[in-house]
C-alpha cells in the first residue's frame, strides 16, 4: 500500500511540474490565441539565466526568481509585437503563421544555446536540493514539493487578476473581442504585450525550478515543450482550471505507468493518450478549451 | 494529347536510362593508390568521429586520443618500417552524430582524400553506418571507441575496435559486488535508457546479475527524457542492495538527484558509461562519491609501452597535451595508433598503401597482439566480438575522493571497494 | 485547355535540360559529392509531399516526417524477410499510404492548429511504439544488406523525386482535382456546401503525401543499410520539411524545391567547411522567422515566374479575425 501512496504523491508532484510549466501557456493562449511552440526553450532560457547568475555569484537561484521574473518579462513585452506583426501580416491562417513562426524561434533558440553554450550537462544546486521531509512515511522531495506550491500559488494568482482585477477584465475582454475591447477603450496591443510578458516570466521561473530539479542543457526544452502541450491541450487551451486538472493526471498516468507497467511506455501512453483526447474532446477535458 | 505524349515518352526514355546506367555504377577509386598520387612519403591517416551534434563531447574525446598519438610519433620521426621512418598526417571529417553524415564524410575520405587507414567514430551508430562503406573500399578502420556489441556481430572485416563491448566488461562490476565485498549484494534494480548503448548495458548488467544467483527485482528499458523520480521511487520500496544504470552522464545524473531528493540510498550505485566525466563529478558533488563503475583502463595501471615509455608516462603527456586526465576511452584512442604502427611495421608496407597492402594489413591486424599502456590489443578473429579487442581485463572501479579507483577484480586492485557506501548525511 | 504556347515550350526545354543534365551527373562528379546530391534530392521529394498537403490543401502537418521512417522500417523488414528491394520499397509506400488513410480519416476532423499538434503527438507515438517492438530492433535499429552502387540510389531518388514533382504538379496544377483540393484550403465550410466530398478529398490528399515519403525512407534504409528510431523517424525531419517548403513557398511547385535545395546544400556546405552543426541551426531559426515575417510568400516569390500559381489567379482574401474565431 506505502508504494501506492508514494506512487501517488510522486504523480501529483510531477503534475504540479506539468502545471508549472503551462499555467503561463495557457493564459498566453487564452489571450492571447498564440500557440507559442518555443515555450520549452523559454524555459532553458530562463534556465540558462539562472544558472549563469548563480555561476557567477553563488548566491541561491531561487533568490534569484523575482529578478528572473523582471528580465524576462522586459524581454517579453519587447518580444511581443514582432509576433503580433506575424499574426497581422498574413492574409489567411495567421495562427499557424504564428505557430511556425515560434517554431522558427524555438530552434534559434536552441541553435543559439547550443552554439553558444555548448553540449555540456549542468546542474543547479539549491537549498532545497536533495532534501526531502516525510509524512506518514511517504518522502516528499522538498524541491518537487516547492515547484508544485509555485505552481499553485501562480495559478491563483492568475485566477485572481483575471476575475477580480480591472486589468483582468480588460484581459478577458480583448481576449474575446478585441474590435469591441477596441471600442471600449481598451489598449488590446498594450494588454497583449503585458500578458505575454507574464507569461514569459512565469515561464523562465518555472526554468529555475525544472533546471535544479532535472538538469541544464541546451536540449532541455523538448521535453517542457512536450509538457505544455499535454496540459494545455488535454485541458483545454486557455483554461486554467482545464490546466490544473490536465496536470494532475498526466502526472498521475506518468507515475503510475511508471510503476506499475514499465517505464519504456511511459512516453507512449502519454502521447497516444494526447492524440486520443485530440480526436474525442479537443476543446479539453473539461470542454471549456477555445 | 500532345503533351501527355511527350511527357511520356520522356519518363520511358529517362526510366530505361536510369536502369541502364545504374548497372554500370560502381566504386569510383581508383584500384591501387599507385596512380592516383605521387609517391608520398607520409602515412595519410583518417579521423572520422563526431566533433559537432550530440556525441561531441565524446567525439572530441576520441579525437584527443587520435592526436596525441599522431603527434607524438611524428615527434619521434614517424612509423618505423624496415630501416625508414614515416610520418603520419591526419585528416579529419565530422559525422556531426550521424549515421549518413559519417558515412558522406568517409566517402569523401576513402575516395577524394584517399587515406591509408582510418580512426573510428565514437557513437556505435555512426560505426555501423560508415562500416559497410570501407567493406566496399576496402579500408581498415579501427575505432577507440563505440562499445556496442551488435558492431562485432556483424562481422565486418575492415573494423577493428579497441575497446571490448559493454557486454564483455559490464560482468567485472557486477562481480565484484557479488563476490569481493562483506556482505555482497543479493539483490539487484537494473535500469537502461532505450539507446542502442545503453540498452546493451543495462542487459549486461541483467545478464551477469542472473548468472551470479542475483535476485532482479526490478528491470525497466526507459525513454530519453523520462522523469526518473517516480520510477526511483518505486525502487525505494523494493529496497535492492544495488542500483544498476546504464546511460550517459545526463541519466545518472538524474539518477542520483532524483535517489536524493527521496532519501534513497542504496548499498551501491552502479553506473556506466560516464561516471568519470569531469561533468558528472562537478555537477554534483558529494553526490558523486562511492559510484561504482566499470573501464578496462585507469591511470594507475602500470605497462610499458613502446611509444610513451610506460602508463604514467602517457598520462603525463595527455595531462600535459590537453589539461585533464585522460579516461579509458581517450586513452583507447591513443593506444589505436600503436597497433597499426607494429603491423605497418610487420608487413613492411610503405605509404601510399595500395589495396593489396591494405588486405595484407587488415591480416596483420587480426594476428597481431600488441601491448600498450592501455594493456594488450588483440582483435579477435571469429565469434560474437569478431574485430573486437578481447585482449584486456574488465575492471570495477569506483569513485574514491572524485578519483577513479580500481577496487576488483581482487587480484589487480589499487583500492578497496567501499560497501555498502556511506548515506547522504555522512557526506 | 491544352494549347503549347511560347511559355510551355521554354517550360518543356528547361525541363528536358534538366533531365539530362539530372541524367549523366553520376558521371561527371565525385562519388561525395554524388551522394550529396542523391541527398538534395530525397529532401526535394519529402518537402514536395509536405507540400501537397500543407501548401496545396492547408493542412500544416508536424509530424510528417512518420511516413518517412515507417517506409524505411517497412522496406528494412520485408527486406530482412527476403522481398528484393524495388517490391519492398513499393510495398512501404503503399503501406505508409494506407496508413495515412486510416489514420486521417480521424485527424482530418481538426482544423488547424489541433491538426498540427495532433500530428506532432502521433509521429512521436510512432516512434515511441517502433522503439518498443520487437521485430524492429528497437533503440538497436535494424540494419539493411548492403548494396553499394551510389549510382543506383541516385537514379531510384531521381525517378521518385520525377515521379512525386510530376503527379504534384499534374494533380494540383492541371488537374481539377487541384482546384478542389486548394478550395478546401480556401474556405472548407464553403466547399462542402458546394458539394465537394470534402472527406474523400482530404484523406486522399494526405494518403498521397503519405506515399511518396514512405518510398523515400526505404531508398534512404537501403542506401544508409542502418536506421534506427532516431535517424529515420526523429523530429528532425518534420522540421525540416516544414521549414523547407516555407523557406521556398508554400503552395507552389517550385518552392518545395528551392527551399530543399537552399537548405541542405546551406547544411552540407556547412558541414564541410565549418564541421559545426549547432550553428546551422541558428541559420535555419533566423531564417524561418525571417521568411516569415517578411517574405511569407517564401523564397519562390523572388523569382517571378516561378512564383506564378495559376491561371486565373487566386487572390487571397485577407481573412478578418472573426473567422479564424468560428472554426
Amino acid at each position: 500500500m506505502d508504494l501506492f501512496f508514494q506512487t501517488l504523491v510522486n504523480g501529483l508532484l510531477v503534475g504540479g511540474i506539468y502545471i508549472a510549466v503551462a499555467a503561463g501557456f495557457t493564459l498566453c493562449f487564452g489571450v492571447l490565441h498564440v500557440i507559442d511552440f518555443a515555450v520549452g526553450e523559454w524555459v532553458m532560457l530562463g534556465a540558462f539565466a539562472v544558472f549563469w547568475l548563480n555561476f557567477f555569484t553563488g548566491v541561491d537561484p531561487l533568490i534569484f526568481l523575482p529578478l528572473i521574473m523582471v528580465l524576462f518579462m522586459v524581454v517579453g513585452y519587447y518580444f511581443q509585437p514582432l509576433l503580433q506583426r506575424v499574426i497581422t501580416n498574413q492574409q489567411s491562417n495567421a495562427l499557424l503563421m504564428a505557430l511556425a513562426f515560434t517554431f522558427g524561434m524555438s530552434i534559434l533558440f536552441r541553435g543559439s544555446a547550443l552554439t553558444l553554450f555548448g553540449f555540456n550537462q549542468r546542474s543547479l544546486t539549491t537549498f532545497l536540493s536533495g532534501k526531502n521531509f516525510e509524512i506518514l512515511g511517504i518522502s516528499i522531495p522538498a524541491l518537487r514539493f516547492g515547484a508544485t506550491v509555485f505552481a499553485v500559488l501562480v495559478t491563483l494568482l492568475f485566477m485572481f487578476l483575471l476575475y477580480k482585477t480591472k486589468l483582468g477584465l480588460a484581459v478577458r475582454a480583448a481576449a474575446e473581442r478585441q474590435d469591441v475591447a477596441g471600442l471600449m477603450g481598451i489598449d488590446s496591443s498594450n494588454i497583449a504585450r503585458i500578458v505575454y510578458a507574464i507569461y514569459l516570466g512565469l515561464t523562465a521561473m518555472s526554468g529555475t525550478f525544472l533546471g535544479s530539479i532535472f538538469s541544464v542543457h541546451p536540449d532541455m526544452g523538448l521535453r517542457y515543450t512536450l509538457f505544455a502541450f499535454f496540459v494545455v491541450v488535454a485541458g483545454g487551451l486557455g483554461s486554467i482550471q482545464g490546466a490544473i486538472l490536465a496536470g494532475i493526471m498526466l502526472g498521475l498516468i506518468n507515475s503510475f505507468v511508471a510503476v506499475y507497467v514499465g517505464g519504456q511506455y511511459i512516453f507512449l501512453i502519454l502521447f497516444t493518450v494526447l492524440y486520443l483526447i485530440l480526436l474525442v474532446a479537443p476543446k479539453g477535458i473539461l470542454g471549456k478549451g477555445w | 494529347m500532345k503533351s501527355k505524349t511527350k511527357w511520356t515518352i520522356m519518363v520511358l526514355v529517362l526510366l530505361s536510362l536510369s536502369l541502364l546506367l545504374s548497372g554500370c555504377g560502381g566504386p569510383k577509386q581508383s584500384d591501387d593508390g599507385e596512380n592516383a598520387e605521387a609517391e608520398r612519403d607520409y602515412f595519410k591517416v583518417g579521423v572520422i568521429t563526431s566533433l559537432s551534434g550530440a556525441s561531441v563531447y565524446g567525439g572530441n574525446v576520441t579525437r584527443r586520443g587520435y592526436d596525441l598519438w599522431a603527434e607524438t610519433v611524428n615527434a619521434q620521426g614517424g612509423i618505423e618500417i624496415g630501416d625508414k621512418q614515416y610520418k603520419v598526417e591526419m585528416v579529419y571529417a565530422d559525422a556531426a552524430s550521424d549515421p549518413a553524415t559519417g558515412a558522406d564524410a568517409v566517402e569523401r575520405m576513402v575516395t577524394t582524400d584517399e587515406v591509408d587507414f582510418l580512426f573510428g567514430p565514437y557513437t556505435s551508430g555512426v560505426t555501423l553506418g560508415v562500416a559497410p562503406i570501407l567493406e566496399k573500399y576496402k579500408v581498415p578502420m579501427i575505432t577507440g571507441s563505440a562499445e556496442s556489441p551488435l558492431i562485432w556481430k556483424q562481422k565486418f572485416k575492415y573494423t577493428f575496435g579497441s575497446i571490448p563491448a559493454v557486454d564483455l566488461t559490464g560482468s567485472a562490476p557486477v562481480s565484484t559486488l557479488v563476490n569481493e565485498v562483506e556482505g555482497g549484494a543479493k539483490t539487484i534494480a537494473v535500469i537502461g535508457v532505450n539507446d542502442a548503448f545503453s540498452k546493451a548495458t543495462a542487459e549486461a548488467f541483467k545478464a551477469t546479475a542472473e548468472q551470479l544467483g542475483l535476485e532482479v527485482v526490478k528491470y525497466d528499458i526507459v525513454p530519453e527524457g523520462t522523469d526518473f523520480t517516480p520510477l526511483v521511487g518505486a525502487i525505494k520500496e523494493l529496497n535492492p542492495d544495488v542500483l544498476a544504470v546504464g546511460g550517459h552522464e545526463q541519466t545518472h545524473m538524474e539518477v542520483i538527484k532524483a535517489a536524493k531528493s527521496l532519501g534513497f540510498m542504496p548499498k551501491a550505485f552502479l553506473m556506466h558509461y560516464g561516471i568519470t566525466t569531469p561533468d558528472f563529478i562537478n555537477n554534483l558533488g558529494t553526490a558523486s562519491e562511492y559510484v561504482f563503475g566499470g573501464a578496462v583502463w585507469t591511470s594507475d595501471l602500470n605497462y610499458t609501452d613502446k611509444l610513451w615509455g610506460s602508463t604514467k608516462e602517457y598520462v603525463e603527456a595527455a595531462e600535459a597535451r590537453w589539461g585533464n586526465m585522460p579516461d579509458y576511452t581517450e586513452a583507447a584512442s591513443a593506444a589505436t595508433g600503436e597497433v597499426y604502427a607494429a603491423a605497418l611495421a610487420e608487413i613492411g608496407a610503405t605509404p601510399p598503401l595500395s589495396e593489396e597492402e591494405r588486405e595484407q594489413l587488415v591480416d596483420a591486424l587480426e594476428n597481431i597482439k600488441v601491448d600498450t599502456f592501455y594493456g594488450p590489443i588483440d582483435f579477435a578473429n571469429e565469434g560474437d566480438w569478431y574485430h573486437n579487442n578481447v585482449g584486456l581485463q574488465p575492471l570495477t572501479i569506483q569513485l574514491q575522493n572524485g578519483e577513479q579507483k580500481i577496487v576488483g577484480p581482487a587480484g589487480v586492485k589499487v583500492a578497496d571497494p567501499i560497501y555498502p557506501v556511506p548515506g547522504w548525511e555522512e557526506r | 485547355m491544352e494549347y503549347v504556347d511560347n511559355t510551355q515550350k521554354r517550360n518543356l526545354i528547361w525541363i528536358a535540360l534538366l533531365v539530362i543534365v539530372a541524367t549523366v551527373i553520376p558521371f561527371a562528379i565525385s562519388s561525395f559529392w554524388l551522394r550529396i546530391v542523391t541527398g538534395v534530392l530525397m529532401w526535394i521529394g519529402l518537402a514536395q509531399s509536405w507540400n501537397i498537403l500543407a501548401g496545396y490543401m492547408g493542412y500544416v502537418s508536424f509530424g510528417h516526417g512518420a511516413f518517412f521512417g515507417l517506409g524505411a522500417y517497412v522496406t528494412a523488414i520485408a527486406m530482412s524477410l527476403g522481398v528484393p528491394f524495388i517490391i519492398s520499397a513499393l510495398i512501404a509506400g503503399a503501406f505508409t499510404a494506407a496508413f495515412a488513410a486510416v489514420i486521417g480519416y480521424p485527424t482530418l476532423r481538426l482544423q488547424g492548429a489541433y491538426f498540427a499538434i495532433a500530428t506532432w503527438a502521433f509521429a512521436e507515438a510512432i516512434r515511441q511504439i517502433v522503439l518498443v517492438l520487437p521485430f524492429t530492433g528497437g533503440a538497436y535499429g535494424m540494419r539493411l544488406p548492403a548494396m553499394l552502387n551510389e549510382n543506383f540510389f541516385y537514379y531510384m531518388m531521381l525517378l521518385t523525386i520525377i515521379g512525386t514533382v510530376a503527379i504534384a504538379y499534374y494533380l494540383m496544377h492541371k488537374a481539377k482535382f487541384g482546384l478542389k483540393v486548394k478550395a478546401i484550403r480556401e474556405e472548407e465550410t464553403a466547399a462542402n456546401v458546394l458539394g465537394l466530398d470534402v472527406t474523400r478529398i482530404k484523406i486522399s490528399v494526405f494518403a498521397l503525401s503519405a506515399f511518396f515519403p514512405g518510398i523515400l525512407g526505404g531508398i534512404y534504409a537501403y542506401w544508409i543499410t542502418y536506421i534506427h528510431p532516431d535517424s529515420v523517424l526523429a523530429p528532425v525531419i518534420a522540421d525540416q520539411m516544414v521549414v523547407m517548403t516555407m523557406l521556398g513557398g508554400l503552395g507552389t511547385i517550385a518552392g518545395p524545391i528551392i527551399g530543399a535545395v537552399v537548405l541542405f546544400m546551406g547544411n552540407r556546405l556547412l558541414w564541410v567547411f565549418w564541421g559545426d552543426t549547432s550553428f546551422y541551426l541558428v541559420l535555419v531559426g533566423l531564417a524561418v522567422a525571417l521568411v516569415i515575417l517578411f517574405l511569407p510568400s517564401g523564397l519562390v516569390s523572388l523569382v517571378p515566374r516561378l512564383g506564378k500559381k495559376d491561371k486565373p489567379k487566386v487572390d487571397d482574401q485577407p481573412n478578418s479575425s472573426v473567422t479564424e474565431h468560428t472554426k
